[in-house]
């Protein structure tokens, strides 16, 4: 899956509206890969995948978002880091 | 799968409501979520389970379904349907991960002081090259239409860095493999992140995904409409005045702003009318004369 998606594509991908998608966006909950075209790569998709699961299925609100964002990279790149201790 | 009981994974009563099988779900998606667990196969396992379990009950359509004895395999067909693609975790779990190699407030120091600076400086450089950062100040021009600039490493090297349309000041461009080489046993090398500071223009300020310019009228050119040109990225472009303008107005110019996912954004000048730098007596006259024939109150609403 090494192909671009444009945030109309992941829309419906998701079933959701192009507004909700470009709103992850403008809160910067997702920086597309490619920037200036707002393009989406498997990474990104994925991270909307999660959000939708906190806010639409977890009932976490918009408030509580990025925290939990920044807690879950937080999370990743530790175990990153401690992979390449190994 | 006969045994397939998701009344029994969800931990509810077979006579539960919709709302106590959405609320057990819940608590138990919250505890098992692969990113919670990265790593934690069980866990991940579980998740998938009370996920599938979910799917079976928790609608009351799936649940008259499933409570009329659909098979379990088109509940597993159910599961892969309902959101595909990999888990955030399993996209994070590489040395090219994005967000959880770049995200701000990221401090090798936390791992020193876990494990004393020497062990963690010591293992680190034995597999993977060290990132490297620098910073790059670009104009406003190439922040808008993007561009390439060349850098100069310390090793005293160059790089020709790609810089695309719309780049925000502050954004990090990442050159994958270009930082410190890996050493011993095939290590990768690291990664060169390039921060673009943005010098600012005087004459465009960036909204958005537009642009905005100051742009004086004479009262003349306010009056009677005006073709003049207006500096844009792209150079000057003629620009139709209609007649009447007022201070503040905003004139938009189509496609002259900052290049994104639906095309480009635009420019908009904003008028200020500018008066002439005297008011000779020609024109004194004419507006005394003038005024008093043609009054107009711009502040109706104000009195009291």
């Amino acid at each position: 899956m090494s192909r671009f998606y444009k945030v109309e594509e992941v829309a419906k991908l998701f079933g959701v509206k192009g507004e909700v998608i470009f709103n992850f966006v403008r809160r910067e909950w997702i920086r597309p890969c490619a920037h200036a075209t707002q393009e989406f790569d498997s990474e990104d998709i994925a991270r909307v995948k999660l959000i939708l699961e906190l806010i639409e299925d977890f009932g976490v609100n918009d408030e509580s978002v990025p925290i939990i964002l920044h807690l879950i990279d937080q999370l990743h790149s530790l175990h990153l880091e401690i992979k390449n201790l190994r | 799968m006969a045994s397939f009981d998701p009344y029994g994974i969800l931990g509810v009563a077979s006579t539960a409501t919709q709302d106590e099988i959405k609320s057990a779900y819940r608590k138990l998606a919250k505890k098992l979520h692969p990113d919670l667990n990265p790593g934690n196969k069980k866990a991940e396992a579980q998740f998938k389970d009370v996920n599938k379990a979910y799917d079976a009950i928790g609608t009351p359509e799936a649940r008259a379904k499933f409570d009329r004895g659909e098979t379990p395999e088109q509940q597993e067909e159910a599961f892969r349907n309902r959101r595909s693609g990999p888990f955030y975790q399993e996209t994070q779990s590489g040395p090219g991960a994005r967000y959880s190699t770049s995200f701000e407030g990221f401090d090798p120091s936390m791992f020193e002081s876990l494990f004393g600076e020497e062990l963690y400086r010591g293992r680190r450089r034995s597999s993977r090259g060290d990132d490297q950062y620098y910073s790059m100040e670009i104009d406003f021009n190439t922040s808008v239409l993007g561009g390439e600039k060349e850098i100069t490493l310390p090793s005293g090297s160059k790089m020709r860095v790609k810089i695309p349309p719309g780049i925000r000041e502050g954004q990090k461009l990442r050159l994958a493999g270009k930082g410190g080489p890996g050493t011993a046993k095939g290590g990768s090398p690291g990664d060169v992140y390039v921060e673009i500071r943005i010098t600012p223009s005087d004459l465009f300020r960036r909204v958005g995904q537009d642009l905005e310019i100051d742009f004086p009228l004479t009262i003349s050119e306010a009056i009677l409409g005006a073709e003049l040109k207006v500096p844009t990225v792209d150079g000057q472009v003629l620009v139709k005045f209609p007649k009447g303008l007022n201070s503040g107005a905003r004139v938009r110019i189509k496609g002259k702003g900052i290049s994104s996912g639906n095309g480009r954004g635009d420019q908009f000048a904003v008028i200020k009318i500018v008066m002439p730098p005297k008011i000779d007596p020609k024109l004194e006259k004419f507006f005394s004369e003038w005024a008093t024939e043609s009054p107009y109150n711009p502040r109706t609403g104000w009195e009291k």
